[in-house]
């Protein structure tokens, strides 16, 4: 494929995901963690963040790896996380076990940046950075039409800089 | 009744004891017990926003800001259980809950001072300035406290647990039980009333939790403010039974249980309270929170001779 000149695809819609699953805020996270390892294993990509939409498929949020990790977390492991000799055998499960009772809308994020289809590479790479964001939702007509991943991003810059 | 720590470890075994007015928080800084992450949100973010901020981060409140991100009030589950209550949408912005002005004390002050403005203003935290600036910089909770001081009676040789990895076949300390610190009266509600008359019992007892019976009055449940929270979020009236709501199962301990083991099971399992039964798990005496254990001053045992407790008369 080409790369430079006219042909050049230098816009979100050149490396936007187009098919991609989606979350209802009622979700059940153990659902969502099955639709995460699903879809990695569907799409031979590692998918660590999924977009919420709500039945209009209007966009309402973000469930991370990120958002699961930080509600895993125990909340006073800043106090025996040192403390070796302790026993915590069985604190995975439990925090497991409570996981159960907790739905998508309880721990996505519902503050999500997203982008035009026209937005230029550069200035997405930029959002990325300064957000700290690792993926945006392409929106247009409020209705979302696609997804950027950083790893996209990267791979497509990769690319062209070694052309 | 008050317990206060003093510093002189033989003191507390001498015949008559010589008791140094050296308070042990009065000497720890809040810089040592304080959490140094703020989670703040808009003032116009919506409760459902809040709440989910809550949840994720596994915190008892929030931090409302302005526009220019300056504090301007705290939102708390209690808030968020007074706003479910009350039928208040749960769209509305976070303003309409918050209680102002947010407290604060400073990153410097002795976690003595801080205990006593969190005592006296009857609040659960405060959020800490560096001193040099407004902004905060850290929260200061009652269970960081605790926490503290457990990392300190953990470390120390007379604490329970190293006192059993040397073996020795007697033990001189007298160690806090349970039963000396938890809050006796607990009340509770049976299964079938709904969930508007548990907040209402929660809001009068100054709760946190609300043990749930069932028809032959046995302990079946709990509600905390937490679940009310979820509810509230999943948009379940308050007009269901408490059956439908209640968490199982109950997290107990037995009144003689050793404080330092009720809250080593407290602290690891991310349980702010456990329900205090005399042997028999269906008959609960009283309940211990990680709040009780702050407010009495007790890290993690008044046995461990390096806690230095004395009892003294509030007056």
């Amino acid at each position: 494929m080409p790369f430079g000149g006219e042909t050049m695809k230098s816009t979100a819609t050149s490396i936007m995901i187009t098919e991609f699953p989606t979350l209802l805020p009622e979700t059940p996270i153990t659902e969502a963690i099955y639709i995460f390892r699903e879809s990695t294993r569907q799409h031979g990509r590692r998918l660590f963040g999924i977009m919420v939409t709500d039945k209009d498929r209007h966009l309402v949020g973000m469930l991370s790896m990120y958002d699961i990790l930080l509600y895993m977390r125990p909340k006073h492991i800043q106090v025996w996380g040192t403390m070796e000799d302790l026993d915590v055998a069985g604190l995975i499960e439990a925090a497991g076990r409570r996981i159960k009772s907790i739905l998508v809308g309880d721990i996505m994020t519902p503050d999500v940046i997203t982008i035009g289809p026209n937005v230029d590479l550069l200035v997405i790479l930029d959002i990325m950075i300064k957000k700290h964001v690792r993926r945006l939702p392409v929106i247009k007509d409020q209705r979302i039409i696609g997804i950027v991943y950083i790893s996209d991003l990267f791979n497509h810059l990769l690319e062209r800089i070694g052309d | 009744m008050f317990f206060a720590f003093y510093s002189i470890h033989q003191s507390y075994l001498q015949s008559e004891p010589v008791m140094v007015q050296a308070n042990t928080l009065r000497n720890l800084s809040v810089s040592r017990a304080m959490r140094r992450q703020v989670i703040c949100l808009d003032q116009h973010k919506t409760i459902d926003h809040g709440i989910n901020t809550i949840i994720k981060h596994k915190i008892n409140a929030l931090l409302v800001v302005g526009s220019q991100l300056q504090p301007i009030g705290v939102v708390s589950k209690t808030d968020i259980m007074g706003a479910y209550y009350a039928g208040l949408l749960i769209d509305s912005p976070l303003e309409y809950i918050m209680v102002s002005p947010p407290l604060f004390c400073r990153s410097t002050d002795s976690l003595e001072t801080a205990l006593e403005q969190m005592r006296s203003n009857k609040v659960y935290r405060l959020y800490v300035t560096d001193g040099h600036s407004e902004d905060p910089v850290g929260t200061l909770a009652y269970p960081d406290i605790v926490g503290l001081l457990y990392q300190y009676c953990h470390q120390c040789e007379y604490s329970h647990l190293n006192r059993k990895k040397q073996d020795n076949e007697s033990d001189p300390t007298h160690r806090f039980k349970a039963r000396e610190l938890m809050t006796t009266g607990v009340k509770s509600i049976p299964m079938h009333e709904t969930l508007s008359t548990v907040m209402d019992a929660l809001a009068a007892y100054r709760f946190g939790a609300m043990l749930i019976t069932n028809e032959s009055g046995l302990p079946a449940g709990v509600i905390s403010k937490t679940d009310l929270a979820l509810t509230y979020k999943h948009g379940v009236t308050p007009l269901v039974t408490a059956e439908t709501v209640m968490s199982t199962p109950i997290h107990t301990c037995d009144a003689d249980s050793l404080l330092e083991e009720a809250i080593k099971t407290m602290i690891l399992a991310d349980i702010h309270r456990l329900f205090v039964h005399d042997g028999n798990k269906n008959q609960i005496v009283g309940v211990l929170s990680l709040s009780d254990a702050a407010r009495g001053r007790s890290g993690s045992c008044h046995g461990c001779i390096s806690s230095r407790i004395k009892v003294e008369d509030q007056d």
